[in-house]
């Protein structure tokens, strides 16, 4: 029998740990602490569970004929010895018609049925099992797809994927443990059955001990559910202080924390240990107790009261050891049970918080009613928006604004000022809370929203890309993108030049994120992408992140490749963009505060002209030196 | 073998509750030995046989049984029952708590080593694999400490224990229904092997799906913004396709292992049953005796299951236990001189005299840099990413050491003395800020442990945070890191300015880039940035025109080569590389100069 101290602190707790801090964390999020515990048993979790099974109902039904077969075979067979024992042994001639064949030849075709059913046991419920957790997975997967921005902004992404990841591989166990758990029951039924019909007199005395089980047993899960979660805290713990003093490590050592560290981990770690060992305690615990019973039941049961029961005539000694093997098996399954409490509640704990984690309704829906939209021609205008995430807390205001088809905005104002918000309502990231968006005419919320979303397209200012080759990069989503079009396309951006000059050319191997490309090259790429659909409305957040010299100018003339004959909205921040954008939208906490052309909002000398003068380190109350060609200019005035 | 030796020696450690281990098992093994037996002769008190079977014997109750006799063999089956559970209990607290207590040791000494190795070594590994190994490795080591060490000598004493037994009693019996033993132990070993094949796989595959996933959930905005849901749904869906496959592939033979080790369990009942049943009609086994093999048949079940996994135990502790020696192993390239001396507070002289740096063999990353930074100058350092412009500074705190030359600190080299004291006189702000899962008062107090709250409070003040702190609902007490709210980019780095403050180091280095950030956190940086430079040799790897400006001297960084060096008037006259760089990217900063001049009307030249 396995030591249940090595279940509880497996691997699986270990890893949720891992992003799920402390006990008490305060979450932003809807998702529960990921460290609540559940019961051993949760109704709400095992019905839904099982209505995964309904697509595979046939191989259900077989798994369950199967172990029914296989807990009847099972018990059966001490039946076969006291068959065997009982009228088998007898005088007669081994070699004529013996009776004893007639047992063994009934014995060696339960062997095999019992075989044939364990097998197939094993292989329905292996392949429900796996097809409910493909179910389970890629629905996830499907939700989190359906998911809102706003949610993964909330959100802490290893959160989402403890859940879709250790969560659902938790689950796997849980399939197996319900088949077994099942099995154990059928077994426990049937043997009690065999023996009371075999006699119900030993039967009851052997068993009179069982409900002291039971009763030790309720006893003893309050103690161990205290144990299970005091371990699955102290490894969260430890992991947590694992992990952050390795991703923290350049910190640590340069201000030489490493003995007070190594102190604090000792605790944790001593925490982890001592919780284990309780838990170890307790599972062992049982041990003595489960042999107490079985003394009892095969001592004073099977032997003293069997055996004067044998005496007088009453019983034969067949009886007697087929009482003593099904006793032995009796406590197999219960002993069994016990022993996957810990897997028991930590399932039971993911179930729901898979479930809680589906259940989260996403908060841009298509309408049922959403047509498809026709080809865009690329004008966009907000009427009257208002947007909030939370209650009271305005992001936009009052905002109207329209934009012809192929016009080049740029959209400037100072941090918070809703920019970002503003341009991802176009792609209906989320939905406005008042007013509306329309492009073309057609409001954004009654047309499918993926038929709208592949005709526009986004550059963000972190440049994301997959893992896979440059070439898929491009390419990402528009399979029919010819390997010509995404050649195009990066020629279009200036991005051809340096992939080429990669090892592989395009079909160079981005490492994780394209962390072997310069962020230059990789904003390059994301161009590529942005165009390789050939959207008529493409927004773009300009990158200022240090880029070398070089990339930058061919990041700069990208861009007004990138630009051309699409309608834009730029969130500018570099003074060339904004000077050549068609229209420059200011925003102001919220607001439009102007709209205009550089050198008009400049004489205008509102909070474009002021926000321009703070943003380069001038101060316009002190006159500037006109500086002319001058190269090396005045000391600035920063403060 | 020499893995697992070194695991044993840690397990040695612990002795004394290793022979308890021993000891509780031999004794539980005896105890459970012993119930079969009484339980046999219990059955031949009960019926002898009457001449023999064969010839017209029969069964017959014992007339010499007493009811005395019954008791005292049920209360001997009783006591036996309880002292097995008992040692039984013994056995598997001792065997769980050292497998515990070297996993303890194994933690703690990873955790050690891994906060003191060089950045090199960090720089190569990925957080991920060195989790895995703190977790999942010691996992393996732990099971290895239960299983491998010692349930293996128990299995190995149960069976042979248990098969002399069933030789003693009756050598045909045992020879019929333990035939099959040694085929079934190959059989399980070979498909364990397999199935560990297999099960990597699964884990690639799986791998491969967690990859698809997360990247979809960090790329989420990508997604949304291509609207390639469904794109995405198709990928994932594949990959969760071909795993489910491999897990249903190896659950199956996993399934099918187990079925056949059952098939020979029940196998040989029958033949017990059938070929005994003989031998008690001919006379050569009593009834007693055929109970005893029926119950000692089912002790062996154990053994011969567990030994799979014993020996699955076995070759993963042998891996894991690569894994884990060698983070443990690994040497630092940064170390310690078994006589350096404690630095002082320094002067802040720095002086880089030739020196040189790789990071492989290859490739020179720094080659023979000559700097000379006196006490409280300020160095900028500038040039395209790569050019080794953070190199420079990580060799001062000996993140790194120079692979020729030399870089000294008040004229003595800085390898002469104890990394503590030396990294305490050399404070970093860096561009990554790490932030700990803490207080802001504990993030600012993190490099000083008796810091008073005044120290604290001014660390922040100087920093330009305290404001901002003070602004929070729980001020000094806001919960920050993972768990706690996300402070913004520039609060970080100010915090991280005043962590620095805070130590006090006569020599800083700063990493000045920030990414967008507003008008008012700028200045509040630079604001910071220079109360904070005040007194001390400052190195910044600069981005900002007004650090560059105000640095006694610029370096400017090309492939590792100090390309040209002086102040900023010396260096725009020269019209070179740092011209270049000041036209396209801190020149577009001062446009600005041009076009106010516009506003205002002065009648600018563009």
């Amino acid at each position: 029998m396995r030591g249940m101290g090595g279940g509880f602190g497996g691997m699986m707790g270990g890893m949720r740990g891992l992003n799920s801090g402390g006990i008490n964390s305060p979450t932003m999020d809807n998702l529960s602490d990921d460290n609540a515990l559940g019961a051993v048993y949760n109704n709400k979790v095992v019905l839904r569970l099982i209505s995964y099974m309904g697509p595979y109902k046939s191989d259900v039904i077989k798994s369950l004929i199967a172990v029914l077969i296989y807990t009847l075979a099972n018990a059966s067979i001490p039946m076969l010895i006291l068959l065997g024992v009982n009228n088998g042994i007898s005088s007669g001639d081994f070699w004529s018609m013996h009776p004893l064949h007639l047992v063994g030849a009934a014995f060696l075709g339960v062997t095999l049925v019992h075989f044939a059913s364990n097998y197939l046991q094993f292989v329905f419920m292996a392949r429900v099992g796996q097809s409910i957790l493909y179910s389970l997975r890629t629905q996830m997967f499907s939700h989190l797809q359906d998911m809102s921005p706003s949610f993964y902004h909330r959100t802490a992404t290893g959160r989402i994927m403890s859940r879709s990841q250790s969560d659902v591989l938790q689950l796997q166990e849980t399939f197996e443990m319900l088949v077994l758990a099942l099995a154990d029951v059928l077994t426990l039924a049937f043997i009690i059955i065999y023996m009371l019909l075999v006699d119900w007199e030993l039967a009851l005395v052997s068993l009179s001990i069982v409900p002291v089980l039971f009763f030790i047993l309720a006893y003893w899960q309050r103690f161990a559910r205290r144990s299970f979660m005091r371990i699955r805290r102290a490894i969260a713990m430890v992991n947590g202080e694992y992990n952050q003093n390795i991703t923290g490590v350049r910190v640590v050592q340069s201000l030489n924390r490493q003995d007070e560290n190594l102190r604090h981990f000792e605790e944790l770690n001593h925490e982890h240990l001592d919780a284990n060992l309780q838990a170890s305690r307790f599972s062992g615990g049982l041990q003595p107790m489960v042999e107490f019973l079985i003394g009892v039941g095969m001592g004073f049961g099977v032997v003293f009261v069997g055996g004067l029961l044998a005496k007088n005539g009453n019983l034969e000694w067949g009886v007697l050891l087929a009482f003593a093997v099904w006793i032995q098996r009796f406590f197999e399954p219960i002993r069994h049970l016990t022993m996957q409490y810990g897997v028991f509640q930590r399932s039971m704990a993911a179930g729901v918080r898979i479930f809680e984690l589906m259940d989260l309704r996403p908060e841009v829906v298509d309408k049922p009613d959403a047509i498809e939209m026709p080809p865009v021609r690329g004008e966009i205008r907000f009427e009257d928006v208002n947007f909030h995430y939370v209650e009271g807390v305005e992001v936009l205001q009052d905002v109207n604004l329209h934009i012809r088809p192929g016009e080049n905005v740029a959209l400037v104002g100072s941090t918070g000022a809703g920019k970002s918000t503003l341009v991802t309502l176009i792609h209906r990231f989320a939905d406005v809370t008042k007013g509306k968006i329309t492009i073309d005419g057609y409001d954004l919320r009654d047309v499918q929203r993926e038929s709208l979303v592949s005709q526009m397209s986004m550059v963000l200012q972190e440049p994301y890309l997959f893992s896979g080759n440059v070439r898929d990069n491009i390419r990402y989503c528009y399979d029919d993108a010819t390997d010509e079009d995404v050649i195009e396309a990066a020629k279009a951006v200036g991005a051809h030049d340096f992939i080429m000059a990669l090892e592989d050319g395009y079909d160079t191997v981005l490492a994780e994120r394209g962390v072997n490309l310069s962020v230059g090259q990789r904003q390059l790429i994301s161009f590529a992408r942005a165009i390789v659909g050939d959207p008529r409305i493409i927004v773009l957040d300009e990158a200022t992140a240090n880029i070398d010299t070089h990339t930058e100018i061919l990041i700069q003339e990208a861009l007004s490749h990138v630009l051309e004959g699409r309608t834009s909205i730029v969130i500018a921040h570099r003074l060339s963009t904004i000077r050549s954008a068609d229209k420059i939208v200011v925003l102001d906490r919220g607001r439009i505060a102007e709209v205009g052309r550089h050198e008009d909002l400049l004489r205008q000398g509102g909070v474009y002209a002021r926000l321009y003068a703070i943003n380069y380190g001038l101060n316009l109350d002190n006159g500037v030196e006109p500086g002319g060609g001058q190269l090396i200019p005045a000391p600035a005035d920063n403060d | 073998m020499n893995i697992l030796m070194r695991i044993t020696r840690m397990a040695y450690y612990y002795r004394k509750r290793l022979i308890l281990a021993y000891l509780s098992f031999f004794a539980a093994i005896g105890f459970s030995l012993l119930v079969p037996w009484l339980f046999g002769k219990s059955i031949d008190q009960l019926v002898v046989i009457e001449g023999v079977l064969e010839e017209g014997g029969r069964l017959i109750p014992n007339p010499d049984l007493t009811w005395q006799i019954l008791f005292v063999m049920a209360s001997l089956l009783l006591g036996a029952s309880l002292c097995r559970g008992f040692f039984d209990f013994a056995r598997t607290y001792t065997t769980d708590s050292l497998s515990q207590l070297v996993s303890y040791d194994f933690r703690n000494q990873i955790y050690d080593k891994l906060q003191n190795v060089s950045f090199a070594y960090h720089d190569k590994e990925h957080t991920g694999n060195l989790m895995s190994k703190a977790t999942a490795d010691v996992e393996a080591i732990r099971r290895f400490v239960n299983m491998g060490l010692v349930r293996s000598l128990e299995v190995v004493v149960r069976t042979i224990a248990v098969t002399s037994i069933l030789i003693w009693i009756n050598w045909e019996l045992a020879l019929i229904s333990l035939i099959f033993v040694p085929f079934l132990v190959l059989r399980s070993t070979l498909v364990i092997g397999k199935l560990r094949r297999m099960w990597l796989h699964v884990q690639e595959v799986n791998g491969e799906l967690v990859t698809v996933l997360q990247e979809n959930l960090v790329g989420i905005h990508v997604v949304k913004a291509f609207g390639s849901e469904n794109f995405e749904r198709r990928k994932y869906d594949k990959k969760a396709q071909e795993l489910r496959e491999e897990y249903y592939q190896s659950e199956r033979l996993q399934g099918t292992n187990s079925a056949w080790m059952s098939l020979y369990f029940t196998f040989a009942l029958c033949l017990i049953v059938w070929y005994g049943g003989w031998e008690i009609i001919r006379g050569d086994l009593t009834p007693g005796q055929l109970a005893q093999f029926v119950l000692y048949l089912n002790q062996l079940t154990f053994p011969i299951r567990a030994s799979a996994q014993i020996i699955n135990s076995f070759s993963r502790a042998i891996s894991s236990g690569r894994r884990i020696f060698d983070v443990l192993d690994s040497s630092s390239p940064v170390e310690e001189k078994p006589d350096a001396r404690v630095m002082g507070r320094a002067e802040g002289h720095v002086q880089f005299r030739s020196a040189s740096f790789a990071y492989d063999a290859r490739s020179a990353t720094l080659q023979s840099v000559n700097i000379d930074a006196e006490p409280g100058k300020v160095t900028a350092i500038l040039g395209a990413p790569g050019s080794g412009k953070s190199t420079i500074v990580n060799l001062i705190p000996r993140f790194y050491d120079v692979t020729d030359g030399e870089v000294t600190i008040d004229g003595d080299d800085i390898r002469e003395f104890t990394l503590e004291s030396l990294r305490r006189n050399v404070g970093i702000v860096q561009q990554d800020i790490f932030l700990f899962d803490a207080t802001i008062r504990d993030n600012i107090a993190y490099g000083v442990s008796n810091a008073s709250e005044e120290d604290i409070v001014n660390a922040a003040k100087v920093a330009q945070l305290h404001d901002q702190i003070m602004s929070f609902a729980h001020g000094y007490d806001t919960w920050v890191g993972e768990r706690g709210s996300t402070l913004s980019g520039g609060q970080r780095q100010r915090l991280s300015i005043a962590r620095t403050v805070l130590v006090n180091p006569p020599i800083l280095i700063l990493d000045d880039s920030t990414s967008s950030v507003d008008v008012e956190t700028e200045r509040q940086i630079h604001q910071a940035m220079v109360n904070v430079m005040k007194g001390r040799t400052t190195f910044v790897i600069a981005h900002r025109l007004s650090t560059v400006r105000e640095a006694d001297q610029i370096l400017v960084l090309k492939d590792g080569h100090i390309v040209e060096e002086g102040n900023h008037v010396e260096l725009m006259a020269r019209r070179g590389i740092y011209r270049d760089i000041y036209e396209l990217q801190l020149r577009p900063q001062e446009e600005v100069l041009l076009d106010a001049s516009l506003v205002g009307g002065d009648g600018g030249d563009n």
